[in-house]
């Protein structure tokens, strides 16, 4: 257990560890206000199809509507910001030259790299929570609270979710993201237990990303055909917990596949770093 | 050949009293159906909608409806709350000889009682919006049974609409619509224009029940000038009031 604070402890030490929580703050508080500032554009926006044939009426961009579209928004930048640190959290020691002096000490090599893990998904959960706390708390305050109404862009018709359910629904869309953010993170430690700098994890871990998510979204029926063997088409299961009715066998599908995605980057992780010969 | 030329139009000026008659009828059924409801200052009504429609997830909705004719309008709901835009309202001073030009189309017998149909087109069209109506009209009672709207676009709503007696108005207990109509929502692109997606057509029915009315208490203009509010013109409530 001390050996998992001292992991958190150094990892939350560190300034760049910081950058994805400011990067999120600034990039939330930017929408929220400029969305705040255009809110009767952005509302004729979303509801141009419907307006068509039903008169609206109620506060539609309200604080849940605005964290739903935030988090469709950034959930592929996120992964980018869990690289920084996650690519950094093994190859770090290296590159500090710290990697002899922290496995000469008592503790094993297992239980170093299984605290080193714990702490990735402890930031990867501190960072989607703050980005949830972002959303929802200035969200609330700025535009209020109601029902949620959500509208599939590019189809005809909409979700609406009664303000009651909301909050425990958002709070299990966040739990997701943080399984689906899991994944990316077991990737860049994985990375990073392969080299001995940092940038090369964090770039490889968005090379990855970059290049699953454009492949999953070519509309070419090989790259169709390969879709479902790409973690990243199952990293938006969260957005199941704000639809009607809630598929619940998509769900456990997804978390099965990221779970056993992040489980089995995390063993070859753990295998690499038990044989790794350090000579610095 | 003069003699066939001489005989059609003998034919025809036969028949034209009987179509300006036909005409005049059916201006007199609309006036009629106005001057009905023309001591109508306003009302307001409890309301309740549910949706049936293919991709419209949404639970049954209730609100508050004032309605002052000719044209204005306000819902009040303490949630978010969707009303469709054609048919769904009952303003009988919303078809009237000055917006619209009439036509007979013919005359048939509705749930046992006698009946016509009317043609109007909107003197001033406007897009989006109808572009006619076609309103089945019970003549014994005077009372729009049915209402047909139908858009350049392909919208189509019908509404079948029920009547009860509130102080000595005949209104809506129950208005049953079914909506046909294309979605066609393109992805704008930056730099690239728009994409273009096959317009897909969407059909449904919306349920609106009305209860609770309370007929001429003289509602003020102030409240139709707050949030949820709507005016209408030519046949459809326009703006909408989301905020």
């Amino acid at each position: 257990m001390n050996l998992l604070w001292l992991e958190i402890y150094k990892t939350f030490s560190r300034w760049r560890t910081y950058i994805g929580f400011g990067f999120i703050a600034l990039v939330v508080i930017l929408t929220e206000v400029v969305m705040k500032l255009s809110a009767g554009e952005i509302v004729h926006r979303m509801m141009r199809s419907l307006q068509k044939d039903f008169l609206v009426f109620g506060n539609v961009l309200n604080g849940w509507f605005v964290t739903a579209f935030i988090m469709n928004s950034l959930h592929i930048h996120i992964p980018f910001l869990i690289a920084l640190v996650a690519g950094d959290i093994v190859s770090g020691e290296a590159t500090s030259g710290t990697v002899r002096f922290l496995l000469i000490r008592p503790p094993s090599r297992y239980r170093i790299i299984t605290a080193k893990y714990v702490t990735t998904i402890f930031y990867t959960a501190g960072l989607v929570v703050f980005l949830g706390l972002m959303c929802i708390l200035p969200g609330l305050a700025l535009f209020g609270s109601g029902d949620l109404v959500v509208h599939h862009f590019g189809k005809f018709g909409i979700v609406f979710i009664p303000e009651a359910e909301i909050p425990i629904r958002m709070l299990v869309a966040f739990v997701a993201a943080i399984w689906s953010m899991t994944a990316v993170a077991s990737i860049a430690f994985l990375f990073s237990t392969l080299v001995e700098n940092s940038i090369g994890p964090i770039i490889g871990t968005m090379a990855v990303v970059v290049v699953f998510l454009v492949i999953g979204n070519f509309p070419f029926d090989f790259f169709r055909s390969l879709k479902p063997y790409l973690f990243t088409t199952y990293m938006v299961f969260w957005q199941q917990f704000l639809d009607d009715p809630i598929r619940w066998q998509e769900i456990v599908k997804s978390a099965v596949i990221l779970g056993l995605h992040s489980l089995g980057l995390f063993f070859i992780a753990f295998g690499v770093y038990a044989r790794k010969d350090i000579k610095s | 050949m003069k003699k066939f030329l001489l005989c059609l139009f003998w034919v025809s000026i036969l028949l034209l009293p009987g179509v300006l008659h036909a005409q005049e009828d059916a201006a007199r059924i609309l006036d009629s159906l106005e001057k009905k409801y023309s001591s109508l200052k306003d009302y307001s009504a409890d309301i309740h909608v549910h949706f049936d429609i293919e991709g419209f997830k949404a639970p049954d909705m209730q609100a508050r409806l004032y309605c002052k004719p000719p044209d204005k309008m306000k819902i009040e709901s303490k949630r978010i709350f969707f009303f469709p835009k054609e048919g769904g309202i009952f303003n009988p001073s919303m078809f009237n000889t000055e917006d619209f030009d009439v036509k007979s189309l013919e005359r048939l017998t509705y749930e046992g009682s006698h009946a016509v149909k009317l043609k109007l087109t909107p003197k001033k069209r406007k897009q989006p919006g109808p572009q006619d109506f076609i309103l089945t009209i019970d003549t014994d009672r005077n009372l729009i049974r049915e209402i047909n709207a139908a858009s350049a676009e392909g919208r189509e709503a019908r509404a079948r609409v029920e009547y009860g007696r509130f102080s000595d108005f005949d209104l809506p207990t129950r208005i049953e619509l079914q909506l046909d109509f294309s979605f066609n929502e393109s992805m704008e692109i930056k730099d690239f224009g728009q994409s273009p997606q096959q317009a897909k057509r969407v059909t449904g029915q919306v349920e609106i029940t009305y209860s609770n009315y309370r007929v001429n208490t003289g509602l003020s203009d102030k409240i139709f000038n707050e949030p949820g509010s709507s005016k209408s013109r030519g046949g459809s409530y326009k703006g909408t009031e989301s905020n």
